[in-house]
């Protein structure tokens, strides 16, 4: 495959491209999803092609094709070097590219059971049984249960010399039980909402994940909901469970700190970011507890590789220290523009796709508590459990979320349950009135497999290592 | 494009060697390319030749379903294998009627050559145009130009061949200025039918209208929402409320309310796939003919869409809604959805306002809140403006609301005479055909920065 790929760069380069990278790509997935005991989706899909960037007069052009032929390869070679031309016809300021090592290499993630080796009749199984169990009361009207695998085959060569090959496997499951008693209507997930956790690790993953052990708690938790009282309306202190800081993390740390949006290059689709250049380095993000680090590197995470999809190695690199906005997430084309090179954050989500700047695994650093003493040091507040509803506005700002589950918090103890809670807040805001982060014990990291950006629309799998947090003065209810 | 005859030629090829009961096979091919500027530039410009071809297998009443992006015959051969294997693990899906027979289908134009030959310099030619435009005024802009042609083929065991060529055009434009911006969008399977410069001029007008915007309170305010706004919100109604799971799973606000009266009088929501002002589409991928669907009419809850297994576990025929294989999990959805319109103009709407507020469009919708209830969130975008006796006085910086769809539409005030075709805006297929709303109460519950 590398040779078909430098024959078309060769070719590139007598055109007098200034860089042009092409990338073979290909993913098998397996999806089985049970609901209420039949197997509605059992598929599998191989899809495979080749996608080919080329920067002419300063100016991108991007094609791609499902064929591995040296012919179509060559093919689409010379239409993005003539979308590359159509797009010169616009050029202000010509594009150029940070300097990187031309890397040759062979990356794999760590994987101990090839999840496409365990046979279907297991994988459906344990789903069956976790579904019969959610479903094993009347008041359960729906029971879900999920899991998905990836097996993806990339290589990477630019006219720079860079050859890079990575095989990476992606597991990942989940259920859901929707509760109804003929008015109301409630959710309860786990170990996460939206098609649980996910890793970049074999079907061991899925073995540790203690699916049956947490079903009966789950589909109990859904019934009791139908009875909860509401979310109240109020101003109070809140303490938010791992892995819906998972997603406050992503929401308004991550996808803020993307440099393209930043310099206003997503604007049509996802929006901007308030945490603009000027701010670097003196933006008080949150309070001096908060760390967060995109670190790409993380044995086994969802957001881990070797290589971005610009040959760029994966690493570690801060966001937020001490509270202070340090850091972005960065590609070749956008980190000489603050002065720096890319910290290899560039992924597209398949050989069709252009890559973009990516959230990697974008990690709130633990910090000391026990959330046991968490709890106890709250006199009055609302404990939030695992997402439900995510929104916030196009730069990131003003938030609302919602989650499943919530508990009451008196005098130092959990209490009452609420239904549909939501909590609203401004970013900088409510970053800085964290005051508490538990320790490495509650901390985990949480694969997001369905973060959407671009036009066409892209689904990257990313991931947030996070533990349970106190946030104080919050704004609570506002769901009716 | 492969061609109809080729496609089936191969299909029947492949399906004569099927060992399953009964053996599906739907083909979907494209070409598309996307030209996308951002500070007056093309920074993307992208081009992709893809297509999926998905089996789905018959066992008794076991599914197997299988899929690959290679036409080679050796890997539909593999695929289709793959496809057995799979449907010999299954379980019985009880509610599994069979695959479907052949069925008349109308006949309408899809596809437009001069769409499908649209290359990426005449994309160049129409984004330039837009730059040129907002820069008399001063405005950057930033948004997306697609062209693409494809072809869509659904085959089975049991006669159903159907095959439809299709084109899609579509542009999106924010124009900026430092404090304020504006929005347009344009959709056809016809290229030309997109007037990137008219286009250009109403962003550009919006962003100007709205210039340093002031601070409005969160409250319950009158709003006139446009088109694209409208769209934003049925497009999530859609998500939670149309389609036949969320009826099933008693997620829906229709699945207790059918005949139950849950809007205005004046709104009716229905899909017609058979309309050719929108992105028709004669039959649905498995092969069964579109049907007009009311949601709601005049008011009151009537119906969702339904694919033959969804439909066959509540007893009714498909719709002709079903998604391909794979997505059978999600149950069937309405792609081409019409809002019936009034007879109160945008104008008018203004002009009757004493106090209220006028929404170009919303960003980030989530209506997972409280589903049956239809409870949505969101921010106001790209033109947010106060409306103060029966004029708009200026821009205001952006909104949330949080508000049940059923009570504020069930404040309809006005309804606009046109429609305009929003494309949706998570997915490429899609659309939603949305007049302009005027509201007599609509909840903003938290406000931003800017």
């Amino acid at each position: 495959m590398k040779d078909k790929l430098n024959n078309a760069l060769d070719w590139l380069k007598e055109k007098k491209v200034d860089y042009a990278d092409a990338r073979f790509v290909r993913i098998e997935s397996e999806a089985i999803r049970v609901t209420d005991g039949i197997v509605d989706t059992l598929t599998k899909d191989v899809n495979v092609g080749v996608g080919i960037r080329v920067l002419y007069n300063g100016a991108w052009g991007f094609a791609a094709v499902a064929s591995v032929k040296e012919a179509d390869i060559k093919k689409t070679a010379n239409k993005a070097l003539q979308t590359a031309r159509a797009s010169a016809t616009t050029v202000k300021e010509k594009a150029k590219l940070a300097e990187v090592k031309a890397y040759k290499d062979h990356y794999k993630s760590p994987c101990e059971k090839d999840p496409f080796s365990i046979p279907v009749d297991d994988k459906v199984g344990l789903l069956m049984e976790l579904s019969d169990r959610l479903r094993s009361d009347s008041k359960i009207k729906t029971a879900e249960a999920s899991a998905d695998f990836y097996k993806t085959n990339k290589v990477f060569c630019s006219t720079e010399g860079a050859a890079i090959e990575q095989d990476i496997i992606e597991s990942g499951a989940g259920y859901t039980a929707t509760s109804y008693d003929g008015k109301e209507v409630q959710k309860r997930s786990y170990p996460n909402s939206h098609r649980g956790d996910f890793a970049t690790r074999g079907y061991e993953f899925i073995e540790e994940m203690k699916l049956l052990d947490n079903v009966d708690r789950t589909r109990e938790e859904a019934i009791q909901l139908l009875t909860a009282d509401d979310c109240p309306d109020a101003e109070t202190d809140i303490i938010i469970c791992g892995s819906q800081m998972a997603l406050q993390v992503h929401e308004s740390c991550g996808h803020p700190s993307e440099l393209d949006r930043v310099l206003g290059t997503e604007i049509s689709l996802a929006g901007g970011s308030f945490m603009q250049i000027d701010g670097l380095n003196k933006l008080k993000y949150g309070s001096d507890i908060v760390n967060i680090f995109a670190d790409a590197t993380i044995p086994g995470a969802l957001g881990s590789f070797g290589y971005d999809d610009e040959g760029v190695k994966a690493q570690r690199a801060p966001i937020i220290q001490n509270g202070l906005h340090v850091g972005y997430l960065t590609s070749r084309e956008t980190a000489p523009i603050i002065g720096q090179t890319s910290n290899g954050t560039m992924r597209a989500d398949g050989w069709n796709r252009l890559p973009l700047i990516r959230m990697t695994n974008i990690n709130l650093e633990p910090g000391e508590w026990k959330l046991e003493d968490l709890i106890a040091d709250t006199r009055d507040g609302i404990f939030f459990d695992m997402n439900k509803v995510w929104s916030i506005d196009d730069k990131r700002l003003n938030f609302q979320f919602g989650v499943e589950c919530a508990w009451e918090i008196k005098s130092g103890k959990l209490g009452r349950m609420f239904k549909n809670p939501l909590y609203t807040g401004m970013t900088p805001k409510f970053w800085n009135s964290c005051d508490a982060i538990c320790n490495r014990n509650y901390w985990h990291i949480w694969g997001v497999p369905n973060c959407g950006k671009g036009e066409p629309m892209q689904t990257a799998r990313v991931a947030h290592g996070a533990a349970p947090a106190r946030f104080r003065k919050v704004k609570v209810g506002v769901s009716k | 494009m492969i061609g109809k005859e080729k496609l089936f030629e191969l299909f029947e090829k492949v399906a004569k060697s099927s060992k399953a009961d009964e053996t599906e096979i739907v083909y979907i091919g494209s070409n598309f390319g996307l030209t996308r500027f951002a500070n007056s530039i093309i920074h993307q410009n992208v081009n992709e030749a893809n297509c999926k071809i998905l089996f789905r297998t018959i066992l008794g009443k076991k599914i197997g379903v299988a899929s690959t992006n290679s036409l080679s015959y050796a890997d539909l051969k593999a695929t289709l294998s793959n496809s057995i294997e799979i449907a010999k693990y299954q379980k019985d899906n009880k509610h599994f009627p069979g695959l479907p027979g052949p069925e008349k289908y109308a006949e309408i134009n899809t596809y437009f050559e001069s769409t499908a030959a649209y290359s990426p310099k005449d994309r160049a030619r129409q984004v330039k145009k837009i730059f040129i435009r907002a820069n008399k005024r001063k405005f950057l802009t930033a948004g997306a130009f697609a062209t693409g042609d494809g072809e869509i083929a659904v085959f089975n065991t049991k006669g159903v061949s159907c095959y439809q060529t299709v084109t899609n055009a579509s542009v999106n434009i924010i124009a900026m200025s430092g404090t304020s911006s504006g929005y347009s969008v344009g959709l056809s399977r016809k290229v030309e039918d997109i007037d990137a410069v008219a286009l250009a001029d109403i962003a550009v007008e919006k962003a100007y209208l709205g210039k340093r915007p002031k601070p409005l309170e969160a409250g319950d305010y009158e709003v006139i929402l446009e088109p694209a706004a409208v769209a934003a919100l049925i497009e999530w109604v859609n998500y939670i409320g149309f389609g036949s799971k969320a009826y099933i799973d008693k997620t829906s606000f229709l699945s207790d309310n059918i005949g139950k009266k849950v809007m205005a009088d004046p709104v009716t929501i229905y899909d017609d796939g058979l309309d050719q002002s929108a992105i028709s589409m004669p039959f649905d991928f498995e092969g069964v003919p579109k049907k007009k669907v009311y949601f709601i009419e005049k008011g009151i809850g009537k119906g969702v869409v339904f694919d033959r297994i969804t439909g066959n576990r509540e007893g009714v025929p498909s719709t002709g809604h079903g998604l391909t294989a794979s997505d059978h999990g999600q149950g069937a959805i309405p792609l081409n959805i019409f809002i019936e319109t009034g007879n109160k103009s945008l104008a008018e709407m203004i002009a009757s306002v004493k106090r209220g507020v006028l929404v170009t469009r919303f960003h980030y919708i989530n209506g997972f809140i409280d589903t049956p209830k239809l409870v949505l969130t969101g921010m106001t975008r790209d033109g947010t403006y106060l409306i103060e006796d029966g004029q708009i006085k200026h821009g205001v910086k952006n909104l949330r609301f949080t508000d049940s769809m059923l009570r504020a539409f069930s404040t309809v005030k006005g309804i606009s005479p046109e429609r305009q075709l929003i494309p949706s805006w998570w997915d490429s297929v899609g659309c939603i055909a949305a007049p302009a709303f005027h509201l007599g109460a609509f909840k903003f519950t938290g406000t931003t920065d800017f």
